[in-house]
């Protein structure tokens, strides 16, 4: 054999591997005859269905705030690797890998453990009425459930099938019919069979790419065994109980406010347990109004501030990360700020802002 | 052959220099954690390093994560790279090809013996440290999985030997890519340093976002994947691609030494 | 024993091999003579597989080479461009690995075969040392003998005295003669005319890439056909001689006429004395010179 003959034996070997996986990701995907409806059906009804598997989550969000929230910036604007053991919504286990250790969730009843590997510790909390957004709510099954929970048959409308985790999934394309929302669409690919979303998109208003996508690499469309949900701390580690789960938990606790039942012009949604935190809306367009204390708020706006892009006005200091909008109210000695947060458009949140300066604050 | 080749590399004394220097840097690090006490910060630092002031059995992985990123795969360069190299430099390949030796056959011999080196290499640094560990960071009869289950000793082992063999296979690309620009030239040290420039770029386009497309194919991608080892139950995926990305370097890198060295001019 | 066709070997624009028909026969001490860069490492490589032929065809024994020839080199003993080993092992562990490479060194008579040919080079008393304390002209023994390791039916060998003295070359000498007697065919590649002309049967000469000649060193050497004659009595032996006298120089007289014994009886009842008579030879030197013409500033011609 010449040495040509040779060289081309190889590359064309290397031509073959490399074109493998784009080869593999392009086979077609069986198309369903499921129209959109009975898929949305089949959506809202798979929250019993148990299932474990891997999955990761991409933010293209880079969100503007650091201290209380880094949690929310790395799940937002980074890469999330999820492992998930579902037996039912009382029953779950979903660890956050990192390449040297790993944050696992295990949720058992109205009780929420996390392992911190790294620090060699676990802490218990009470699940509360309202927190931030965490890594289990990222899981496309969550996330899309969450999504289409509200959503009408006349806002979804089918798109193509493609494969996800080794599934045929027919795809959903839902745009929502209120005009006050930030999200333009968001796509969810769901098992057709099971009713679980294996894949999410979700599109700020005027973007090409996703905000935020989820994705299923692994399922497996079956009951994990309770081991995998259980936990036991190793011994010499450290265990700890903890009142309160974040900042949004405890604003909702004891923050000396509360948030009025209609907020610019959307009903407050009775999902949640009355407290200082109010959401708002329904569907993919969401509004939280939160009452902030002095020494979060002082940070909190000087970083807005500072933010490039960021808009000052009467009503606050407003940013927005694609979808998302922020604002913040003014404070002063007699006046408690809000952060206002949602996926509406600025409008909405100033004029929510506007009704939220009214309330009297309570002295605390 | 490859018994000829393995018995050239344990009778070399750079090999047991190399050996030496591995096991260095992961000691050095034991005594200072035992003389300090301080660990490093979560999130920070190799893995499995903040867990070993509480467990000495557990440095063997510490030591693995220390060397992982450079020291090993630099002396797999120097090795890989000197594998046909060397032998045209001092002159003797000319003596193994007239004898004859088969030069694919040769390729194939200087491969394994290179894979025989590594894995010798990260035994030596897996025992040193459990010795050095267990003496100066004392033990614990069980031990934490990442995933905070309770490992015994026996599970603990299996695991170990699993990492050990998966970071023998992670450097299976680099010193395919070392033998390969070994054909090349003439030059150990020009191989040596081209391999190492290649593994250079692929960390750094590990850590960019832009370069994401490419990332699958980076042969340091899985490279920390053998932490995967001690979740519970372990996690397969990215060590099962590790596994067989590094099989993708070896087969075309292989086959391109093959292509490049059968018909070569040996003019050495 | 090696035969090759119309040989020639190109590295980009310079043709260092052209068109060289080679044919060493069983039996021969086949002297390859050619100045440094006149091709003659690059044909040896060729010989052996080691550099591939642009064009041309070789046979190692009577096999095709590069291919089936490959297999034929186990009984091919080589010493291409100086020795090399692995410096920091024994000389006798060197050769047990290179025995152990490849195929032909059986294992059981390997102790034996490493103990005979370190006697035969003399190497025998600093066979544990390590190479890299050896001088050069023990290297040089060291590389002779790895090539005799598996006794070979034919020994390739690439300048072999280099780095050895006086003594070193007329042993080697010694031991090459011996080996052709018991039946070894020794292809011989140098610059050095003096070895060639003591120890070859045949010759071929290389200049400049090209086979310039190719013959038996007896026919090469074969007698002119004239006498030369040393005599003090010059006037008289022309007298004597009359027109036969071809060359004079001082008191040297080539003389035309083969039969030394009849000048001789001519000369003495002539009262002519001779101090020294015999039949003219050409030396290699001169051959080689004829041959290589116009360029024979390039092959070296030191004794």
């Amino acid at each position: 054999m010449t040495a040509v003959r040779r060289w081309l034996v190889v590359g064309l070997g290397l031509a073959v591997l490399l074109a493998l996986p784009s080869v593999l990701g392009a086979l077609p995907a069986a198309q369903s005859e499921l129209s959109a409806a009975e898929l949305l059906e089949r959506v809202q009804e798979s929250g019993d269905v148990s299932y474990s598997g891997y999955a990761e989550a991409v933010g293209g969000l880079q969100l503007p705030v650091t201290q209380d929230f880094t949690d929310l910036v790395d799940l937002f604007g980074d890469r999330s690797r999820l492992r998930v053991w579902w037996r039912t919504a009382e029953d779950w286990r979903v660890d956050t890998l990192s390449a040297t250790g790993e944050t696992d969730l295990f949720h058992r009843g109205g009780d929420t453990l996390m392992w911190e590997y790294e620090d060699d510790r676990a802490t218990l909390t009470r699940e509360p009425d309202i927190r931030l957004p965490r890594n289990a709510d990222l899981l496309p099954t969550e996330l899309g459930r969450r999504l289409l929970s509200e959503a009408t048959a006349e806002e979804v409308t089918r798109i193509p099938a493609i494969r996800v985790a080794g599934r045929d999934a027919p795809g959903l394309r839902l745009r929502p019919a209120d005009r006050r929302t930030t999200v333009d669409r968001v796509e969810v690919w769901v098992d057709p069979q099971s009713g679980l979303p294996l894949r999410v998109q979700v599109y700020g208003a005027g973007s090409d790419t996703a905000a935020l996508t989820a994705t299923f690499l692994e399922l497996t469309v079956a009951e994990p065994s309770e081991a995998d949900t259980s936990f036991i701390a190793p011994p010499g580690s450290e265990f700890r109980f903890e009142d309160v789960v974040d900042v949004a938990a405890a604003a909702n606790e004891f923050a000396p406010a509360v948030a009025p039942n209609r907020l610019a012009g959307l009903d407050r949604r009775d999902d949640l347990r009355q407290g200082a935190v109010g959401a708002y809306g329904r569907g993919v367009t969401l509004l939280v109004a939160a009452p902030i204390w002095d020494d979060i708020s002082r940070p909190l706006r000087d970083q807005l501030e500072g933010t490039p892009g960021a808009q000052i006005d009467d009503s606050g200091v407003y940013v927005s990360v694609g979808p998302l909008g922020l604002l913040l109210t003014p404070g002063s000695r007699s006046q408690r700020s809000w952060l206002v947060a949602g996926t509406v458009d600025r409008q909405t949140l100033a004029e929510a802002a506007s009704e939220l300066v009214q309330i009297p604050v309570e002295d605390g | 052959m490859i018994a000829v080749e393995l018995r050239k590399m344990l009778r070399r004394p750079r090999t047991w220099a190399t050996i030496l220097l591995l096991n260095a840097l992961p000691t050095l690090v034991a005594v200072l954690l035992a003389v300090t006490d301080l660990g490093p910060r979560p999130g920070t630092g190799p893995a499995f390093l903040s867990a070993v002031l509480s467990d000495g059995t557990l440095f063997p992985l510490a030591a693995l994560a220390i060397i992982l990123p450079l020291f090993l795969p630099i002396a797999v360069a120097v090795i890989a790279g000197d594998s046909v190299a060397g032998e045209a430099q001092s002159g003797t390949l000319r003596y193994l090809l007239v004898r004859p030796v088969g030069r694919t056959r040769l390729l194939v011999a200087k491969l394994i013996s290179v894979i025989a080196f590594v894995l010798l290499a990260v035994v030596i640094v897996a025992v040193t440290a459990y010795v050095v560990g267990s003496l100066l960071l004392g033990d614990q009869p069980l031990a934490a999985s990442v995933s905070g289950t309770t490992l015994t000793p026996e599970q603990v082992a299996v695991r170990t030997a699993l990492a050990i063999g998966y970071i023998t296979l992670s450097m299976l690309g680099v010193a395919a890519i070392a033998l390969f620009l070994s054909t090349i030239t003439d030059s150990p040290l020009a191989a040596a340093l081209g391999a190492l420039a290649f593994l250079i770029a692929s960390s750094l386009l590990l850590t960019l976002d832009a370069a994401e497309a490419l990332q699958p194919y980076l042969p340091t991608r899985y490279w920390l994947s053998f932490v995967d080892l001690f979740r519970d139950p372990i996690f397969w995926r990215d060590i099962l691609r590790g596994v067989g990305l590094q099989a993708v370097y070896v087969v075309v890198l292989l086959g391109a030494a093959w292509a490049n060295f059968t018909t070569k001019d040996v003019t050495s | 024993m090696i035969r090759t066709a119309a040989l020639t070997k190109r590295f980009g624009s310079i043709l260092a091999v052209d068109g060289v028909s080679l044919d060493v026969r069983a039996g021969d001490i086949y002297g390859f003579l050619g100045a440094n860069g006149s091709g003659k490492t690059t044909t040896v490589r060729m010989i052996l597989g080691l550099v591939l032929a642009t064009s041309g065809k070789i046979q190692l024994l009577g096999q095709p080479m590069p291919g089936a020839g490959r297999a034929a080199l186990t009984e091919v003993g080589a010493l291409v461009e100086g020795p090399a080993a692995y410096g920091h092992l024994s000389g006798r562990a060197n050769l047990g690995l290179l025995d152990a490479m490849g195929k032909g060194g059986v294992r059981r008579t390997r102790a034996r075969r490493i103990d005979e040919v370190l006697e035969q080079v003399g190497l025998a008393a600093v066979g544990r040392r390590p190479v890299k304390a050896y001088s050069l002209g023990m290297r040089q023994r060291l590389g002779l003998a790895a090539a005799l390791l598996r006794q070979p039916r034919l020994l390739v060998l690439d300048e072999p005295t280099n780095g050895l003295d006086p003594q070193g070359i007329r042993e080697i000498r010694e031991l090459l003669l011996q080996l052709h007697a018991s039946g070894t065919t020794v292809f011989l590649s140098s610059h050095l005319l003096a070895e060639v002309e003591q120890l070859c049967t045949r010759v071929g000469v290389l200049d400049r890439g090209r086979l310039v000649l190719q013959d038996d060193l007896a026919k090469l050497q074969a007698p002119t056909g004239r006498t030369v004659v040393h005599t003090p009595d010059q006037d008289r032996a022309r007298v004597l001689l009359d027109g036969r006298i071809e060359h004079r120089d001082r008191d040297r007289l080539v003389v035309r006429g083969a039969d030394a014994a009849e000048l001789n009886a001519m000369l003495v009842s002539g009262g002519v004395r001779v101090t020294e008579l015999g039949p003219e030879r050409r030396s290699l030197e001169q051959v080689v010179l004829a041959a290589t013409d116009t360029s024979s500033h390039q092959v070296g011609v030191t004794r």
